[in-house]
């Protein structure tokens, strides 16, 4: 039987080292808070990863990396942990806020350097499924993608081999790290493979639209109005109205995993996975974002350039532009007869952003289980 | 002054041809791995070397069209797949998982494209109605004679991988 780290010990080894007396007396009450939250031990064992059937099973873990509770436990710390940036001031946690869905509310985030990002902060939710990562999917596992902004020079730009330095010398960790992986040795891999482990906890399943597909909500008739266009393809000769949303963003999860150029630009200044590839069909080509939690996930695109979801619905009622690499289901795509874009009417875009409110999982960003766990522990 | 020129036209004139090199466009590939004996990188002038045929089938504006390519097949056997005498016993349990560069994926079991089991020609097109694909379409696409709907014929493909179901 390995012994476990006291809670107590994670609190005290931490944050004692450089501080004086009084600091330590606060951190004492922090620590004691902490104990009551906590359980007495660090939870051990397989952790049971529980979604919706109709969420499917086709999920994303490496066989290197299974998830167990000890592993998420300590993966949740890391991701709040500001050690991991090369002046101690970002985690993850700087641009996946909770309360914004995991997101940061800004076009662009600045790193350590206060550079700002070239891309817009991505909603962490429902990562389980998901198979390739980032804006330009070029990240396989999140194992492989966490690395990235952790290193980045203008993200948290701190080697993972300073950040297993840095945590070696901290008993509270070394001790979770035995607990983890068997021995008190901190790596980058042993922390990139903690913090996805505790990503891949992040399910959201509980928004309205979730409680509509298991017959427990009633949407009000401007949701359900919003749902038919968001499902339906427009049909001009048919007399058939629609938004086609479902194409790219349908089924019980709203995210697919594609990649398209979805008509912004007709020359991108980013020109997104045709950097990776050269291939000039992958010009302005991104990921098809998940549209969960969109309410919450603002500003909006790769680059942050909507601030609302109304710009958002009027470009693609309005605004595609065209150019060779624009994604073929978008060319012709209207509600009217030779329509470049979907001409919906002021009703209708009320409507579909009515729906796109169904699908805020409050649950989920209220998830105690998620948060902070030094905030929790301060605020108990 | 005349010499200056000159050089001015000479050092103008390479950049611009080492800025045409520069702007040749990659040309787009589809790899064919998994349970194959001969994992191949095929392009659009390797599509050339396989024998040509052509499909009729309806596009999503309702109307016919005549594409042109290679049978399925044939690409997959040059691989290594086990079509032919070999598709029997646990090799029916295997399947074709096509991937497009959009994210898009759809599945055939091989029995789908093997002539021994079925008439209907599955391909790998390049060219519709006598001209290259779209961009957004091409430059490969996979069409599936007479399948009712067309959520199979798909666009850009980048990759096809033979698996055993599990």
């Amino acid at each position: 039987m390995k012994a476990k780290p006291h809670i107590l010990n994670f609190f005290r080894c931490t944050f004692t080292g450089k501080a004086g007396v009084s600091l330590f007396l606060l951190l004492a009450v922090v620590a004691l808070s902490a104990f009551t939250y906590y359980q007495d031990t660090v939870p051990t064992g397989a952790f049971q990863l529980v979604y919706p059937a109709n969420f499917g099973n086709r999920v994303n873990t490496p066989a290197d990396n299974v998830t167990t509770k000890q592993g998420v436990y300590l993966g949740r710390l890391l991701f709040y942990e500001t050690r991991l940036s090369a002046n101690n001031t970002l985690s993850c946690s700087s641009c996946h806020q909770q309360q914004k869905a995991f997101t940061d509310g800004r076009a662009l985030s600045p790193g350590v350097d206060k550079v700002l990002s070239t891309r817009n902060s991505m909603s962490l939710v429902n990562l389980l499924w998901a198979r390739k990562f980032f804006w330009d999917g070029r990240a396989a596992s999140l194992e492989e993608q966490a690395a990235m902004p952790l290193s980045n020079p203008h993200e948290m730009g701190q080697s993972l081999n300073v950040s297993a330095q840095k945590l070696n010398g901290i008993k509270s960790y070394t001790q979770l790290f035995r607990l983890v992986y068997g021995d008190t040795l901190v790596t980058g891999d042993r922390i990139v493979k903690a913090i996805a482990q505790f990503e891949r906890t992040l399910i959201s399943a509980n928004s309205p639209y979730d409680r509509y597909l298991k017959g427990t909500y009633r949407p009000i008739p401007q949701e359900l109005k919003g749902m038919a266009l968001f499902n339906q393809a427009p049909q001009p000769e048919k007399g058939i109205r629609g938004a086609n949303c479902a194409h790219c963003h349908g089924g019980a999860k709203n995210y697919m995993e594609l990649f398209h150029n979805n008509g912004l630009d007709s020359i991108p200044k980013d020109a997104g996975i045709e950097t990776i590839t050269g291939l000039v069909q992958d010009r302005g080509r991104f990921k098809v974002p998940t549209l969960r939690n969109i309410a919450l996930t603002g500003p909006y695109m790769h680059d942050g350039r909507f601030k609302t979801l109304d710009e958002v619905v009027d470009h693609y009622s309005n605004h595609i532009r065209q150019s060779a690499s624009l994604s073929s289901f978008l060319q012709g795509e209207s509600n009217e007869p030779g329509g470049r874009s979907l001409k919906l009417l002021p009703a209708e875009k009320k409507e579909l952003i009515a729906f796109l409110n169904m699908l805020t999982d409050s649950t989920f960003i209220n998830n105690p289980q998620f948060a902070d766990p030094r905030l929790s522990a301060l605020n108990k | 002054m005349k010499k200056i020129t000159l050089v001015i036209v000479a050092v103008f004139l390479s950049l611009a041809s080492l800025s045409g090199k520069a702007q040749t466009p990659k040309q787009a590939t589809i790899k064919i791995t998994g349970e194959v004996t001969t994992p191949l990188t095929i392009t659009e002038a390797d599509l050339q070397t396989y024998k040509q045929t052509t499909v009729i089938r309806k596009d999503r504006d309702g109307k016919d069209h005549t594409y042109a390519g290679v049978m399925l097949s044939d690409l997959l056997l040059k691989a290594g797949t086990t079509l032919g005498p070999d598709l029997k016993g646990e090799n029916l349990t295997k399947y074709l998982l096509v991937s497009a560069s959009d994210g898009y994926e759809v599945v055939f079991a091989l029995a789908e494209l093997d002539k021994a089991y079925t008439d209907r020609a599955i391909i790998l097109a390049n060219q519709v109605d006598g001209k290259p694909l779209l961009p957004a379409d091409g430059p490969f696409r996979i069409i599936v004679q007479d399948e009712k709907r067309p959520a199979r014929c798909i666009k850009q493909v980048v990759s096809l991988k033979i698996a055993f179901a599990k």
